[in-house]
């Protein structure tokens, strides 16, 4: 790691970050002060009118305790699709234009290895995820606190965050290394970035029909299970170690990849 | 041409890397002595870049090897990079900075602890760092490349195209530059389209063509072989056509001119001219161009890859 580097793009990079922040914190205020411990069957009668719909972004079951509230309307879109945006921007930002642009030169023209350069850049990418999971918990736990206190379990939100920081791990990794992979910059970006979309339509198409529950089974964010952490069930945690170690190892490929390509820079 | 006492510090044998369509670098060899200022001469994508890639390391050969200071250029380039300055031949600093703030940050992913050399290049080069880079001129980003390119007192000095973008001002300062980091003992090469930076820098020159070397040569032979053009203008057609029918090395030019090279004998040129009537005479040096075809033009049979690119790639 190169503390300077690693401080540079921290910086660079705190703007964006910043905005999907705000944007998280003003789903989860929304989304908290809507919660009603009473009358939550006004929601359930809005989503029994368009049940697909619902579905489709994650937020079929009926809620009655605020951590289901949670679960249901948060983390079955909102705090996987904005994180994602943001680690494309960000991969785009110290990965992709670096190589494009030929700015990477001046990086490796310093006696600092490809592999600890790498590191860095995927050092900061990390830092910022683990920040956001962080600002997100606090959010949550804020907001709850303060409109509903003590309805919130916030043993199981911690584990629920856990595994959704290995989710973001996964899908940092797998941008990351196609940042790393590929010499076209736009080959680079949307290799990851197209394979994310893709799995996120699928989970959407998985869960809006039943004809279509097979993608369920080849989708790499079904391992996410939001409700499995809630009740701490050894499946859901499995798969969010695994997603983390998945999302490791693709860290590490890209960084092996990075220090034996060629660069036109 | 390597002297026995002393190792070169850069050097390259049968370095091979093929972009295709004939880009690329091929079998290129050539050694660099301490202390000594190598020029790399060649019209615009002939391989200059692609070689300096290479002793970069950021590209690995197809074939052949690359060292400098022994060391492997791909395998040991963050060592390498230690004592080494670089000036990239695409302008591609962090645009969302000042300059100030890159000089900064570039010195210290450098290790460097002392900014007086900094300080000394940005007041040399009239370079005013504290704006955003992405505001700056083409020949303002020049020059923070070559602030940070010499920053470090670097022994090895790699510069790709160092003067495109400065104005004939800063060029003689950068040349001034290079002459007094050649005093300290750096060793330096330096890629140019540009006959004149390297003629007034560089101890040897390469030319490369094509992707191939067509020649090292020391600047003192080629500095002597260098031909004047002469374009003579006569009074008429007539009299141009008598002078070329007496002087077949000579060829017409638009009206009543014509272009003659001239090898040394300049008293017997002045001389033999005296006996038309010439309404103009201007003198140019040979282009590189010329240079070329002059010093190896009889050697094209033997290598039929530097005939091939007669028409190739120069702007």
């Amino acid at each position: 790691m190169s503390s300077t580097l690693f401080a540079k793009e921290l910086r660079a990079n705190a703007f964006v970050t910043a905005i999907i922040a705000a944007v998280l914190a003003m789903y989860i205020g929304v989304i908290v002060s809507m919660f009603d411990p009473d009358l939550g069957a006004s929601l359930d009668m809005m989503m029994e009118s368009m049940p697909e719909l619902f579905a489709a972004f994650g937020m079929a079951n009926a809620a009655t305790t605020l951590t289901d509230f949670l679960i249901n309307y948060l983390y079955g879109f909102l705090l996987t699709m904005f994180p994602f945006v943001l680690i494309l921007i960000i991969v785009n930002k110290l990965m992709v234009r670096y190589i494009d642009r030929g700015t990477m030169a001046y990086l490796l023209a310093t006696p600092n290895s490809r592999t600890r350069i790498a590191v860095t850049l995927a050092g900061v990418l990390v830092a910022v995820l683990v920040l956001l999971v962080a600002v997100t918990t606090a959010l949550e736990v804020g907001f709850s606190e303060a409109l509903f206190p003590g309805d919130l379990d916030t043993e199981a939100l911690l584990r629920m965050n856990a595994g959704l920081l290995a989710l973001w791990l996964f899908l940092a990794g797998m941008c990351f290394f196609s940042a790393c992979l590929f010499s076209n910059a736009g080959l680079a970006l949307w290799a990851g970035g197209g394979l994310g979309i893709l799995f996120f339509l699928m989970q959407m198409v998985g869960q809006a029909g039943d004809k279509f529950e097979w993608l369920k089974d080849v989708n790499p964010l079904m391992l996410y299970d939001a409700t499995g952490l809630a009740a701490s069930e050894d499946g859901a945690i499995g798969g969010a170690v695994a997603l983390a170690a998945v999302g490791l190892v693709l860290f590490a490929a890209a960084v092996a990849v990075f220090d034996r390509r060629n660069l036109s820079v | 041409m390597n002297s026995p006492d002393h190792a070169p510090v850069i050097e390259l044998r049968g370095f091979t890397k093929d972009y295709g369509n004939g880009r690329g670098a091929f079998d290129v060899s050539f050694a660099i002595e301490p202390g000594e200022v190598f020029g790399y001469l060649g019209p615009n994508g002939a391989g200059k870049t692609v070689t300096m890639r290479n002793l970069m390391g950021f590209i690995r050969p197809d074939s052949g090897t690359a060292r400098i200071g022994g060391l492997d250029c791909f395998r040991d380039r963050a060592r390498i990079q230690a004592n080494l300055g670089y000036l990239p031949g695409e302008i591609a600093c962090m645009d969302e900075m000042t300059g100030t703030a890159f000089l900064e940050f570039m010195a210290r992913m450098k290790k460097l602890r002392d900014r007086t050399r900094m300080n000394e290049l940005v007041d040399y080069f009239e370079l005013d760092p504290a704006r955003r880079i992405r505001k700056m001129s083409k020949g303002t980003k020049q020059k923070v490349g070559l602030v940070c390119a010499f920053m470090g007192r670097p022994d090895i000095i790699l510069l790709d195209e160092p003067t495109s973008g400065l104005d004939p001002l800063m060029q003689s300062r950068f040349i001034e530059l290079v002459l007094e980091e050649k005093r300290r003992g750096a060793t330096i090469i330096l890629s140019s389209h540009l006959f004149d930076e390297v003629e007034r820098t560089c101890d040897r020159v390469a030319f490369i063509r094509a992707g191939r070397l067509a020649a090292v040569e020391h600047m003192d032979d080629v500095r002597r072989s260098r031909k004047r053009v002469f374009v003579v203008t006569f009074a008429d057609a007539g009299e141009r056509d008598r002078y070329l029918a007496a002087h077949t090395e000579a060829h017409a030019v638009g009206a009543a001119a014509a272009e003659t090279l001239v090898t040394g004998a300049m008293d017997a040129f002045v001389k033999d001219l005296a006996a038309y009537r010439v309404a103009d005479l201007t003198a140019r040096e040979q282009t590189l161009e010329e240079l070329f075809m002059h010093l190896y033009g009889a050697s094209e049979e033997a290598q039929p890859h530097a005939s091939a690119s007669k028409g190739g790639s120069h702007e």
